[in-house]
């Protein structure tokens, strides 16, 4: 599933852990964590889901996340909630200052990339003014897949980067469900033809040595 | 002083400013449960250690097994049961894949996260292991690999080989856990029924794979996080197969539970009826039970926490992996409370972390785990050295472990309460609509509804939770004191030495007491 979170550059360095005092087992964990972590292309949910499924008004479902990075709150809003390709969809960002609740009022680039494991493509979709305390960015998308729709801001002198995955189209059903019998198939079949031989063998030895001490 | 009290313990409880929580426990259960703890631990100092070394699997209670003994002597109750459940997962998995994606309109998440995962904690303090006789990844990798219903499959149907010994431990299952509960909470698998379904066949995978190239049932003896987990757990059940006469098992030449016979699977975590002392690896299958030409198997009523106070010996593997299950049962607790989402964000800023913030959660979840195990090596260390003990380190520590299996239990089931109680009256909207088609998510008035109707009253939910940490907490230091008697800590007269583990045991209870206190996130 998706959400989205916000990621802030502010030009710190990566904390780096000390982990030379840290017993084995313990390091397991957290290597084992952090290698999961590397590996998995999924989405975070930090214990829920981060998004919610609005539907407090009569328009479809759309998906919206709220959260809060550096000094802004941060809402997030992709309509229609699970889009289609080929089908119009927008993205919503609102954001104001946690200190003053003040909208931002700048420049909003919004970026999309493929959420795929072998893609790094990144296009950019269009930059947006603030309209009615909203910055609104509209999209289409022709291939159903995992996508990252990225906005862009700066303020204060650091650079805000707002991901927020989307789905487009359903995930594909057939390919999971047909991956895994074909794969039990093989695996049961290959492990008979290798046990019969074994059993084979065995027999023959057996038979051999049967033959022998007579 | 009371209302003080009060004021003080509600000062405690971080209330979000909005969203939908669940309550937390009520001060007054608070103070009662604090109350009790104390009462036990002067209680505890006072009395004199038991000395009694019986395995608790005598059958001195009645045998409770007659009313249910079909259902471990005939294979065809529990094969219907099989079915039906493995029937069901497929259905899971079907909805996971083509149904809704919206969570609380879905079988897959409602019946696998909410119910399922949330009931099966709960139903090992009843029924012991028994949900592993009817697991549906075993059943399906059973089917597809014997290609019998329930007779034993021929020898060409596996490889049959030993396990490495690398692998010969529960440390796979301990990473396992690590790994799903990463998934769980950090991926966010609960709340997306495409990846419910893709985490069933995956574990319909492991255990095929498994059953097909090893030996007996390895998947269930060492990968599997659940049955290790419910065998963990089950240690504390008031029932056990166990032999009904002890003496017949002691005559046996045959060892028919162990081998099987000619129709019956061996036993599939390579169990010797006549010499079980711990229920950690039996798995209910029945296989015993059916084989046993003398029918000496049977279901049998035991104390509750006998096993695990006088009987259980976890190797340095199970201790570690016992000792998991607190760390991440606890830390469950604090991914579902309002102010996690804060911390990993704050985290996130002061790392510069990446969008979806799974290294955030990474270090969260890995520091979670590093303290209460870091409090507790640091318990049995002090313990040790107040004892002038000369034993080895890794003995004691596997020894003294054993104490916190009430606590992990305990609270993962009040907390599982509160899922099971508070999230499930969904559930016969999604039986009725297992893909939720042309399902909308939940509305603002339905989610105010299922809040204000919970299935059972709030005031018996928190009744329960605060028994529940009360009974973990006195067995916890019984079994402490128990164990410490046992290693001969208290040999130099020095009661010191309880107070290291009285002092963790505590810890660990008021931390999840305050997460109990806390309101919780609702999942769906």
């Amino acid at each position: 599933m998706a959400l989205a979170l916000g990621k802030l550059t502010s030009g710190k360095k990566d904390n780096d852990l000390n982990t030379s005092s840290i017993i084995k087992v313990s390091l397991i964990i957290f290597l084992g964590s952090i290698l999961l972590a590397q590996s998995v292309q999924a989405h975070h949910v930090l214990g829920r889901p981060s998004y919610s499924l609005s539907a407090d008004s009569n328009t479809p479902p759309s998906m919206q996340v709220e959260t809060q990075i550096g000094e802004y709150y941060v809402t997030y809003m992709a309509y229609p909630a699970f889009p289609k390709p080929k089908e119009a969809g927008r993205v919503n960002l609102y954001a104001s200052r946690i200190d003053n609740g003040n909208t931002f009022d700048g420049e909003v680039t919004f970026k999309v990339k493929d959420d795929s494991w072998f893609s790094d493509k990144v296009e950019t979709l269009g930059v947006q003014q603030l309209d009615d305390g909203v910055y609104r960015q509209g999209f289409i998308f022709s291939e159903a897949g995992k996508y990252i729709i990225s906005a862009e801001f700066e303020s204060g002198g650091e650079p805000y980067i707002i991901d927020f995955p989307l789905q487009i189209g359903d995930p594909a059903p057939v390919g999971p469900l047909g991956f895994t019998v074909a794969f039990l198939l093989l695996v049961i079949v290959a492990v008979n033809i290798i046990q019969r031989k074994r059993l084979q063998r065995l027999k023959a030895q057996q038979h051999h040595t049967d033959v022998t001490s007579i | 002083m009371y209302e003080s009290l009060i004021n003080f313990i509600r000062s405690l409880v971080y209330v979000p400013d909005e969203g939908m929580v669940h309550a937390g426990l009520p001060p007054g259960w608070v103070l009662l449960v604090i109350a009790v703890m104390l009462m036990m631990i002067i209680v505890n100092r006072a009395a004199y250690a038991t000395t009694r070394t019986d395995t608790g699997s005598k059958s001195y209670m009645p045998i409770a097994g007659e009313y249910i003994k079909p259902l471990v002597t005939t294979p065809w109750l529990l094969l219907s049961i099989r079915i039906i459940v493995a029937s069901i997962f497929l259905l899971v998995i079907y909805a996971g894949l083509f149904g809704t994606p919206i969570p609380e309109r879905n079988l897959a998440t409602v019946l696998t996260w909410t119910i399922w995962w949330s009931g099966v904690v709960i139903s090992v303090f009843f029924v012991g292991s028994a949900w592993c006789a009817i697991c549906p990844w075993d059943a399906i990798a059973s089917w597809l690999v014997r290609r019998k219903l329930w007779q034993r499959g021929s020898e060409a149907s596996s490889l049959n080989l030993r396990v490495p010994k690398m692998f010969r431990s529960i440390w796979p299952a301990l990473l396992m856990f690590i790994g799903l509960t990463w998934l769980e909470l950090g991926v966010g698998v609960t709340v997306s029924p495409y990846a419910t379904a893709l985490m069933a066949l995956l574990m319909v995978v492991l255990a095929t794979v498994s059953l097909a190239v090893y030996e007996r049932k390895a998947f269930c003896r060492y990968f599997c996080a659940v049955g290790r987990t419910i065998g963990a757990y089950s240690s504390m059940s008031p029932v056990a197969l166990r032999p009904v006469d002890q003496n017949i098992c002691a005559d046996c030449k045959t060892l028919e539970c162990y081998h099987g016979n000619d129709s019956i699977e061996p036993c599939p975590t390579h169990l010797v009826m006549g010499r079980i002392t711990q229920n950690t690896y039996c798995t209910s299958c029945g296989a015993c039970s059916q084989s046993c030409p003398q029918q000496n198997v049977s279901w049998q009523l035991r104390g509750v926490g006998d096993e695990v106070t006088y009987a259980s010996r976890p190797h340095w593997d199970e201790a570690w992996f016992i000792l998991g299950l607190v760390a991440l049962t606890t830390f469950h607790g604090f991914t579902m409370m309002p102010y996690w989402e804060g911390w990993m964000q704050q985290l996130a800023y002061t790392i510069g972390d990446s969008g979806k913030l799974l290294v955030s959660f990474s270090i969260g979840m890995f520091v979670s785990m590093l303290i209460p195990i870091s409090l507790f090596s640091l318990s049995t260390y002090i313990t040790k050295r107040i004892a002038f003990d000369r034993e080895h380190f890794q003995r004691v520590f596997s020894s003294l472990v054993i104490c916190t299996i009430p606590l992990a239990f305990s609270y993962h089931i009040a907390h599982n309460l509160t899922h099971l109680f508070r999230e499930s009256q969904g559930f016969w909207s999604v039986v009725a609509n297992p893909l939720g088609i042309n399902a909308l998510p939940l509305s603002m008035q339905e989610l105010h509804m299922r809040h204000m109707n919970p299935l059972v009253a709030d005031d018996i939910v928190f009744a329960l939770q605060g028994m529940l940490l009360m009974f973990g907490f006195w067995l916890a230091i019984r079994i402490a004191k128990q164990r410490i008697v046992q290693l001969g800590l208290l040999a130099t007269g020095n009661k010191m030495a309880l107070l290291p583990m009285t002092v963790f045991i505590s810890v660990i209870t008021l931390l999840n007491l305050w997460l109990l206190m806390q309101p919780m996130i609702m999942r769906m």
